[in-house]
């Protein structure tokens, strides 16, 4: 069994195939992997030639075999990896001359394509190919899965869980970073290897794109994270033309003395990539057998990851935005129904410039279904932001949903000390991993006293140790109680931070809020609690970072307590503060019409601010807003006025329109809105940004604008306009491979909802084009739609 | 306005300002753009040099790939070799105009000139440093054309990034439409030749569509 040795001996793998291939005589786009029943004999003697070479693992010719990049008219994908298990079997028997123990990985590269939401391909597709192509390296006898030569974080993600859910082998998993140590969709050493130590793979490391000399730095990074067995697979070199070929150019007694470096810096497993070839390795495990490997130290850092960053939650606390939940907030409510994902994924933002490090996503209500709404937010929030997310539901199906599709290492919010939860959740983690907040309390209720509370606490811990789950993977979150209703509840929560962190030495996390809870001017409790519980050993607060208060305290105590170094972050956030308030934002003469003209947002806002005072909200629309956005949209149209300037003036009354809309709400009433129009960039297409132009200029003029987004099905664009009886329809389209999705979406339409018109803009849009697709109007511009909307619905 | 960099000058010729100036709002928006994109891109760029051979009338052979085009016969036009490449700003561009769409709807169209520019000028530096290195060996490049130029369908895209292994070298792939991803990429193809050739009409200029507006100002 190769998880006997692995870890405690160094073990060689083989080196690089395609080149090998090249050299036979594989044409440049040709399948590799045909080759395995074409020209088996060839196959096999590569695989004889590794192990003669002294390799104690080889890889199946089965890199490009899955279904989503493996087309072939002639074979079987089955047939096809069944022949490469065979073949390198065949490769050992012929190779291997004495009774060392040897192992054929079933080696799976990625699908080259990108994933949603950067790409088209739909992450349970991706899994499910992945999971094919593992089950028949299972059945044909494989003894470890291998997924190497991955760039994308999610794609990993992937093909780990079509691994594991379609076989029993041990898991493998080597990612290519770059120079500077990032994947090619911008994911870091860190974040990488959370997320495939939270997934449980068996080992992993870094193969291809580099040489070894230029690996070493991200072995280094590697080592300061990981537990697990490291896997190193270079190059021979970085690749050069010559000839119209490719080629590297480290020879194989250089590659040698590279490798046996990387065995010092604490590599157990290695071998080489593309370029390399028999000779190398041969050089290689002639140079480095016998030395020793192992293990590297056992880490026990906190840290959760997105695809793009992890963040470590260590010494110096860390800010959880809490803004991204509906409890108490009737506007969040509101956007949920409506599935106004805009509103949701501006809260996401506007918390990441407010320093906010991990955001908390909350989307429960009794009446939505949390599980699909929990998938769509999550999905979105990670195609705007790199920051981690914490998972925050108490319903175990949307919990799984999310801990699925998430892309890194997530935060979940919560386990507690009752059985029940504690059988619920700690499954989850241990398939899916994560950092898990456990709330000490249990079947008896929370605890009164802070030894209670610690007790629970080392309940959950002991639990989770069942499962696999360290230590290091579980913040303990000891309650914070109302003070008003509870005098002693402060002092309990203190202490029983404490206690947890001396006790156990796990990190801690706390709602700090609700302390509060029934007291005027709850900033002040607040932030004076906050402080407190970070010097009683608070790691992570789960807060709202757009209080003032709050952020004052944190700066304040990084600054003090030496978690800031030159007070650099504290003087950023406070240096300016007298500037500030001194600073007037409008200048006398400027109206609220000007600002917006000229495009001026911050302006706009505080205009409009003065206004409400004195006059009424419909009155201000009618008179400033209205007349400034059809002075600049009627410039656009005869070319005095561009692009970005139609848009900044759009921005700045978008601006107007919020503090407006504030104000009517206020009042009881709410701003009238005008007819539904539904806007989407048709299937197969992923440009929006043309859509999204004339989202905002249709929002300026009061449209209530369904925003479907991109790459939507003809289906879906029905549905929705029936259920909500829309009497128009814009769609996108930008490519000419992309028109055709377009004809057919307005065919169906025409069929389901004759009474629905339907405008079409694009890039690869002309009138004639437009009519022969059979579309009501086509705006050359996004003006263009407006005044089509405008005159449609005025009849 | 004549201090312009060039690339400023390309943004704002996407922004659709044609022959007009930029107001300063807009130069100050690209200029912070530029900026941005320092952090948010990371430019790759992988390139093969391939044997290229006519196919009779219309179409020509590059690498194993066949293409009909009357637009990229006339481009390569006494060309025997021909550089295939693919170039990406990376994820990070798609992210940042993502974001920008929510809150700034003209940063995201600014962002986005910019990137096209920058991914321009990107590649005319790889391309100049190929063509130095190729002039060494009595080889000249032709301007780069790429699919959906004129009559060069944008389906062989499908073809160059296998030739290229552009997925796994430079995180390049393709939907099943067609369309690059990450968003702001380019494939193209560049004619090598024995002879250097006197009129180096670019991609914009050598388009048919001569109403653009997003056309370059010639001469």
């Amino acid at each position: 069994m190769i998880l006997e040795r692995l870890g405690k001996e160094l073990l060689f793998f083989d080196g690089g195939m395609g080149t090998l291939l090249q050299e036979k005589g594989l044409r440049p786009g040709e399948l590799p992997e045909v080759w395995n029943l074409e020209h088996t004999e060839e196959i096999v003697d590569i695989h004889r030639q590794y192990f003669e070479a002294g390799s104690d693992i080889v890889l199946t010719n089965t890199f490009g075999a899955n279904a989503l990049k493996f087309h072939s008219g002639d074979y079987d994908l089955e047939d096809i990896i069944t022949a490469a298990v065979v073949s390198a079997k065949e490769g050992a028997y012929l190779g291997v001359h004495d009774d060392r123990e040897v192992y054929v990985a079933m080696d799976i590269g990625p699908t080259g394509k990108l994933l949603k939401p950067l790409g088209d391909l739909d992450f349970e597709t991706a899994l499910a190919a992945f999971g094919e192509a593992a089950r028949y390296g299972e059945a044909a006898g494989a003894d470890l899965i291998h997924i190497e030569t991955m760039s994308d974080m999610y794609e990993m993600k992937a093909a780990v869980l079509g691994a594991k859910e379609n076989t029993s082998l041990p898991v493998f998993a080597t990612m290519i970073f770059d120079e500077k140590g990032k994947l090619l969709t911008g994911g870091d050493v860190a974040a990488a290897v959370a997320m495939l130590e939270g997934l449980r793979v068996n080992a992993l490391g870094i193969n291809c794109g580099l040489g070894p000399e230029q690996m070493l730095p991200i072995l280094e990074e590697i080592m300061k994270y990981t537990s697990l067995p490291v896997i190193v697979k270079p190059n021979a070199g970085l690749p050069r033309q010559r000839d119209g070929r490719t080629v590297y150019d480290v020879a194989p007694e250089e590659f040698a003395a590279s490798m046996r470096r990387i065995v010092e810096m604490g590599a157990c497993a290695i071998g080489g990539c593309c370029g390399t070839s028999p000779a190398h390795i041969r050089q290689m495990t002639s140079l480095c057998r016998g030395m020793e490997a192992g293990l590297p130290v056992r880490k026990t850092d906190t840290i959760v990851s997105s695809y793009g960053r992890a963040v470590v939650l260590g010494e110096k606390p860390v800010i959880i935005g809490e803004r991204i939940n509906p409890t108490g907030k009737k506007k969040f409510r509101q956007a949920l129904k409506d599935h106004d994902m805009d509103y949701i994924l501006k809260e996401a933002v506007a918390q990441q410039e407010q320093g906010a490090h991990i955001l908390d996503v909350n989307v429960g209500l009794p009446d939505i279904d949390e599980t699909a709404m929990m998938k769509e937010v999550i999905g979105e929030l990670q195609s705007i932001t790199s920051l981690p997310l914490q998972i925050d539901t108490v319903e175990p199906s949307a919990m799984e949903a999310a801990m699925r599709m998430y892309n890194g290492k997530p935060m979940i919010n919560s386990v507690n000390g009752k059985q029940e939860s504690m059988d619920q959740v700690f499954p989850l983690v241990k398939k899916y991993g994560g950092v898990v907040v456990g709330l000490t309390l249990d079947e008896a209720g929370i605890p009164a006293d802070a030894e209670g509370r610690a007790k629970i606490a080392g309940k959950i811990i002991a639990e989770a140790a069942k499962y696999g789950i360290l230590p290091k993977d579980i913040v303990i979150d000891v309650l914070a109680m109302t003070v008003s209703s509870d005098p002693e509840g402060a002092k309990t929560t203190l202490e029983a931070l404490r206690l947890v962190r001396e006790r156990y030495g796990v990190r801690t996390v706390l709602g700090v809020s609700n302390i509060s809870f029934g007291l005027p001017c709850r900033p002040v409790i607040n932030a004076h609690f906050y402080t407190m519980a970070l010097q009683s050993g608070l790691t992570a607060g789960i807060i709202n970072p757009a209080s003032e208060e709050m952020r004052k305290s944190y700066y304040a105590y990084c600054a003090l307590m030496g978690y800031d170094s030159n007070c650099e972050d504290y003087i950023r956030e406070f240096g300016n503060a007298r500037a500030d308030q001194s600073a007037s934002p409008v200048a006398s003469s400027l109206t609220l019409k000007d600002a917006i003209e000229k495009g001026l947002k911050e302006d706009a806002s505080a205009l409009t601010r003065e206004l409400v005072k004195e006059r009424e909200p419909l009155e201000i629309i009618d008179s400033e807003l209205i007349p400034a956005l059809d002075q600049v949209g009627k410039g656009f149209e005869q070319g005095t006025v561009f692009l970005p300037q139609l848009l900044m003036s759009a921005d700045a009354a978008k601006n107007a329109f919020a503090v407006l809309r504030d104000k009517l709400e206020e009042s009881g009433s709410s701003a009238k809105k005008k007819e539904k129009i539904i806007l989407a960039t048709v299937k197969g297409d992923i440009h929006d940004i043309g859509k999204n132009i004339v989202k905002v200029l249709l929002e300026n003029y009061s449209f209530d604008v369904i925003d479907m987004g991109k790459d939507v099905p003809p289906e879906d664009i029905v549905r929705r306009a029936l259920d909500e009886d829309v009497r128009l329809v814009g769609l996108s389209a930008l490519m000419t491979t992309t028109v055709g999705s377009m004809e057919e979406t307005i065919r169906q339409l025409r069929k389901e909802k004759p009474d629905c018109k339907v405008m079409v803009g694009g890039a690869v849009l002309n009138q004639e084009y437009a009519d022969m697709i059979g579309a009501d109007f086509y705006g050359k511009d996004a003006m263009q739609s407006v005044y089509y909307a405008q005159r449609l619905f005025e009849k | 306005m004549s201090m312009m960099d060039a690339r400023t000058k390309e943004a704002v010729r996407y922004l659709g300002f044609g022959r007009q100036e930029a107001d300063e709002a807009t130069l100050a928006m690209v200029a912070r753009s530029f900026e941005e994109l320092k952090t948010a891109a990371s430019p790759r760029i992988v390139w093969r040099i391939f044997d290229l051979n006519p196919e009779g009338e219309d179409s020509l052979n590059i690498g194993g790939m066949k293409i009909h085009s009357k637009s990229l016969c006339r481009n390569m036009k006494g060309c025997c070799q021909a550089v295939v490449l693919g170039a990406t700003l990376g994820a990070g561009v798609d992210l940042l105009m993502r974001r920008q769409s929510l809150t700034d709807m003209a940063g995201a169209v600014v962002t986005q000139a910019c990137a096209a520019a920058m991914l321009e000028e990107y590649l005319d530096g790889e391309q100049e440093e190929i063509g130095r290195e190729l002039e060494r060996e009595g080889k000249y490049l032709r301007p780069r054309f790429s699919p959906g130029y004129g009559d060069f369908s944008i389906t062989h895209q499908r073809q160059i990034l296998s030739m290229l292994e552009a997925p796994k070298r430079i995180g390049l792939s393709m939907t099943e439409s067609s369309m690059l991803t990450p968003v702001k990429s380019v494939t193209a193809v560049i004619g090598v030749s024995a002879e250097q050739e006197p009129c180096h009409r670019k991609g914009c200029e050598a388009c048919e569509k001569k109403d653009c507006i997003y056309r370059r100002n010639e001469g």
